[in-house]
C-alpha cells in the first residue's frame, strides 16, 4: 500500500482527545465471554506477526476482567484498525502453562491478555 | 483449529531452541522433504515470542541511557506522530521482521533506528538510493572530522 492511498493520520484524528484505546469504546459488539468464564486458548497459525505467547496455546484459564475493545495486534500491525475485538484478561495456574513447574508453588499465577479471537469456552 | 496438546508445545520449545544460533544444526538450503510441519511451525514463528525456548542467562548490567537511544526514542515517536506507523507496527517491525539473528544480535535501540530508517523505505519518503547517499556523506564528513 503506498502512502497516496492511505490517510496514515487516521489512527491519531481518531484517538485525537479521546485516548486509545477509548476511541475504539463501543466498536466491538457484544463480548463472547465474561469474568469467570474458563477458556482455552486457541492454536491460530502464528505466521508474520502476534502478541498471543506460544506458550499460552492450549491452556486452560479463567478470565479475570473484560479490558477494553480494539483492534488485534495482527491487524494493527499493518495500521488496520477497521475490526476492533474485546479483549480479556486470562489468569493460568502457572502449572498448567509449566509441566516443570515446582510442586511447592501451586498457588503461583500468571495473569496476561488476549483479544478474542484466541480464545474458546473451555 | 484445535488446540495444540501442550506435550507437542514442549517439543516445539526444544525444536525452536535448537535452531537459535547458540546451538546450531545443519539446515542450510534443505530440500523440501527436510520440512514436516513441526520444522515449518519453529521456523516461521515470530521471534520475539521466547517465553519457554531453552536459553542460557543474560547477564544484566546497569548502563546510563546514551544520547544516540534518546535521539533514536524520539525519531520513532515522531514518526508515529506524524501518522507513519503505530506502536504496533513498529514493534512488529523491530521485533520480527529484522530476522531471527538480528532479533537476539543487536541491541535494544539498535533495532528500534534500523526499523526507523527501513520505514521510511518502505513507506516512500525517501528512496533507497537517497539514504545510502545520506550515510555515504556523513560517514565521509565524519572520517575527516575525526582524521584532524
Amino acid at each position: 500500500m503506498s502512502k497516496n492511498q492511505h490517510d496514515r493520520a487516521h489512527h491519531a484524528k481518531k484517538a485525537s482527545g479521546v485516548g486509545d484505546p477509548q476511541c475504539f469504546r463501543g466498536e466491538a459488539g457484544q463480548a463472547k465471554f465474561k469474568n469467570g468464564d474458563k477458556v482455552r486458548i486457541r492454536d491460530l497459525p502464528d505466521i508474520f506477526y502476534t502478541r498471543c505467547q506460544v506458550y499460552t496455546r492450549g491452556a486452560v484459564g479463567r478470565i479475570t476482567k473484560v479490558v477494553y475493545e480494539s483492534p488485534a495486534a495482527e491487524d494493527e500491525a499493518w495500521d488496520n484498525t477497521d475490526h476492533p475485538e474485546w479483549f480479556y484478561s486470562v489468569v493460568f495456574r502457572q502449572h498448567e502453562l509449566w509441566p516443570d513447574y515446582p510442586a511447592s508453588y501451586k498457588n503461583d499465577t500468571l495473569e496476561t491478555e488476549f483479544s478474542e479471537r484466541w480464545l474458546e469456552q473451555a | 483449529m484445535p488446540s495444540p496438546s501442550r506435550s507437542a508445545l514442549m517439543r516445539h520449545f526444544d525444536l525452536v531452541g535448537q535452531l537459535q544460533p547458540a546451538y546450531h544444526q545443519p539446515q542450510h538450503a534443505p530440500y523440501p522433504d527436510a520440512i514436516d510441519h513441526a520444522k515449518y511451525r519453529a521456523l516461521l514463528r515470530s521471534s520475539h515470542d521466547v517465553g519457554g525456548e531453552p536459553d542460557v542467562p543474560i547477564e544484566w548490567e546497569e548502563k546510563e541511557e546514551e544520547q544516540w537511544e534518546a535521539n533514536t526514542f524520539a525519531t520513532c515517536e515522531c514518526l508515529a506522530w506524524r501518522g507513519v506507523w503505530s506502536a504496533e507496527e513498529r514493534r512488529r517491525r523491530q521485533n520480527v521482521d529484522v530476522g531471527e539473528t538480528q532479533y537476539l544480535a543487536l541491541p535494544y535501540y539498535g533495532r528500534w533506528l534500523l526499523s526507523a530508517a527501513r520505514i521510511i523505505v518502505d513507506k516512500q519518503y525517501v528512496t533507497l538510493t537517497e539514504l545510502v547517499n545520506k550515510i555515504d556523506e556523513v560517514k565521509s564528513r565524519y572520517e575527516q572530522k575525526s582524521a584532524r
